[in-house]
This record gives C-alpha cells, structure tokens and sequence, in this order.
C-alpha cells in the first residue's frame, strides 16, 4: 500500500515538473527580472514626438542603450553595436524588437541633435528612437536603471562655447514585453550574437 | 653578401622613420565631436613623442584617452604619447584617440579630412583622414 502510494505521488510530481520547467526556463536563462522604478516617464524622441517609458513599448522586446551626443569614442561604438544588433534581429526576422537610445546629456541632447546624430550614421528609425527629456525626468530614470553619468570639468574653446564630458557607465540594457530587465551587457563592447540569442529566447 | 647588405641599406634608407597609416574619424555633424584614429609606425633606433594635432576642421584638437574606472567608462587629456623604437602605437577605439571638437562641417561618410601631427624629433606629419562608420 505504502508502495502504491508512494509510486502515485511519482506519477503526480513528474508532470509537475515538467511544466514547472516549461513555465521557468525561459525565466532562468536570464540573470535579471526587475521592475523599473519611478514609472512612467515622459520623454521626447528625435522627432520631439511624446515618449512615455517604458509603457509605450509594453508588449515590445526593448533593447535600451545610454549615450550622450557629444561623447566620440565610446558612444559611438555603443550605437555602432545597437545598429548591427538592430540588423541581425531582421536578418533573421524577429518581429517586435524596439531600440531605444538614451541621452543622458539632455540639456545638450535636444531632439534635433540627436536627429543629426542619427542621420549622420544612417540610422535605420523604423524601430530605433533616440530619448531625451526633462533633466530631472532624465536623471530620475537612469537612477532607477542603475546607470551613472558623471560630468566632467567644463573648458571653453577659442569661441567661448562650453565644453564637458561624462564618466559614464557603459551598457545595453535588454527588457522583456512586460517591462522588466532581463540583461545587461556592456555597450560598447558587447557579443551581438549573445544579445540576439537573448532577444530570440524572450521571443519565443 | 655586399650586394644583399647594399639593398637593404638602401631599402632602410627610403623607409621613413616615423609613419601614421590608416587614418580614420568618426561621421558626425557640423558643431559636434569627433574622433581620429590612426597608427604611428617607429622605424627608428629611437623614441618619439606626439605632442600636439591640429586641423582647421574643428575648434579644438586634442590628444585622449578612454579609461575605466569603478565600470564607468571616461575620457581625459593626455600632454604627449611616446612611440617607442621599432614599434607602432596604434589610436583606436576604446584607447587613445584624437579629439575634434566643435566640428567646422558636416564629417560624412567617405569625406576626408586634414590635420598635422607634431612630434618631437620627425617634427610635423601631414595626414587625410578618411571619415568612415565604425
């Protein structure tokens, strides 16, 4: 009887298992599922059209990166490095993928430069948007995504116009449909085929 | 044997001693930054030091480095760089690079652009950057 009982409680707890393996791996896979804080924000794309993260893009797998305009070096691969991910994805055409691009330089970063700063590297905007915003709005935000921006010392050029840069923390950040974070990978260096490997399991 | 050592005496004689190849920028617009990026190949028994680029293309030039700390990524200004003997230092991505800041123009795909390069002992190297995507 003990044995029957004991053989029933197996037939019972393998199914079990099975679908508690179905309903969590994909939940496993990734090393992060937060809530953003302090939501929504309102921002403005490149287009000074209304922004309001991240609930415009529920239901979206968003890959998010933080860049300000004025940086050479290390943004530029960061948004290098979002534009070949943005390829790989249609290659091989995953569908309801949104890139996002963050400035933490707003004051400097209105939508119009960051127009320019897209056009200039043949942005593909079809679902890729450059956001800025209020300062506080701005800051409040990386706040609650753990980024860091540091201004530097200000110098002036010849012309009199304010120059500064920023220690910045260096990322691409992936969030799932719901809104929450799944991953982060650093942004200027980062394995493409990792990120859309990622972007595929949370597709699935 | 003398006529082996000849040619290569002479093929040492018309190798520069200092060379920048492979000079590139970063696209960006007319106001903003970009950066330079190139290799400076020492043939020489000697060191040499960068210690200045100019370009009538943007309102200031200045020598960089990328750095870490705490997993924050920065920039800062560094006086000079040294290219030792027999080497070759190369500007890129993520490392040393030249700053051009407050653009005079639009840098677009496959424009180039000049700018000098002063060293110490080999004085000034004239260069034409090619602005690529990268």
């Amino acid at each position: 009887m003990a044995g029957l009982i004991k053989s029933k409680g197996i037939l019972f707890f393998i199914p079990l298992l099975f679908l508690c393996t179905l309903t969590t791996g994909c939940a496993d896979k990734f090393p992060e599922n937060k809530i953003i804080g302090g939501q929504p924000y309102s921002l403005l794309n490149q287009d000074s059209d209304s922004v309001v993260f991240p609930n415009d893009f529920k239901g979206k797998i968003v890959v998010m990166s933080f860049i300000y305009t004025n940086c050479p070096d290390i943004c530029p691969l960061t948004t290098h490095n979002m534009q070949s991910i943005q390829e790989q994805v249609k290659k091989v055409n995953i569908k309801n993928v949104q890139f996002l691009e963050l400035s933490f330089d707003p004051d400097r970063d209105t939508p119009s430069v960051l127009k320019e700063y897209g056009n200039i590297r043949n942005i593909d905007y079809s679902n890729f948007e450059f956001l800025t915003g209020k300062k506080s709005v701005v800051d409040t935000l990386l706040r609650h995504m753990n980024v860091v921006a540091l201004q530097g010392d200000t110098t002036f050029t010849k012309s009199g116009t304010p120059v500064y840069f920023f220690t910045h923390t260096d990322r691409i950040t992936l969030i799932d449909p719901k809104g929450k974070i799944r991953n982060e990978y650093r942004g200027s260096k980062t394995n493409i085929a990792e990120i859309v490997n990622d972007i595929k399991t949370l597709g699935d | 044997m003398t006529i082996l050592l000849t040619i290569l005496t002479l093929l040492n004689f018309h190798t520069p001693n200092l060379k920048v190849e492979g000079a590139w920028l970063r696209p960006a617009g007319k106001g903003m930054n970009s950066a330079l990026y190139f290799e400076i190949v020492n043939n020489s028994n000697k060191p040499d030091t960068l210690y200045k680029v100019t370009s009538p293309a943007a309102e200031l030039v200045q020598i960089h480095e990328t750095f870490k700390t705490n997993g924050l990524m920065g920039m800062r200004e560094v006086r000079f760089v040294v290219v030792k003997p027999h080497s070759t230092l190369t500007f890129q991505p993520g490392g040393y690079h030249v700053m051009f800041i407050k653009l005079k123009k639009d840098f677009k795909v496959n424009g180039k652009v000049n700018a000098v390069l002063y060293f110490k002992t080999n004085k000034e190297i004239k260069i034409k950057a090619l602005v690529k995507r990268q």
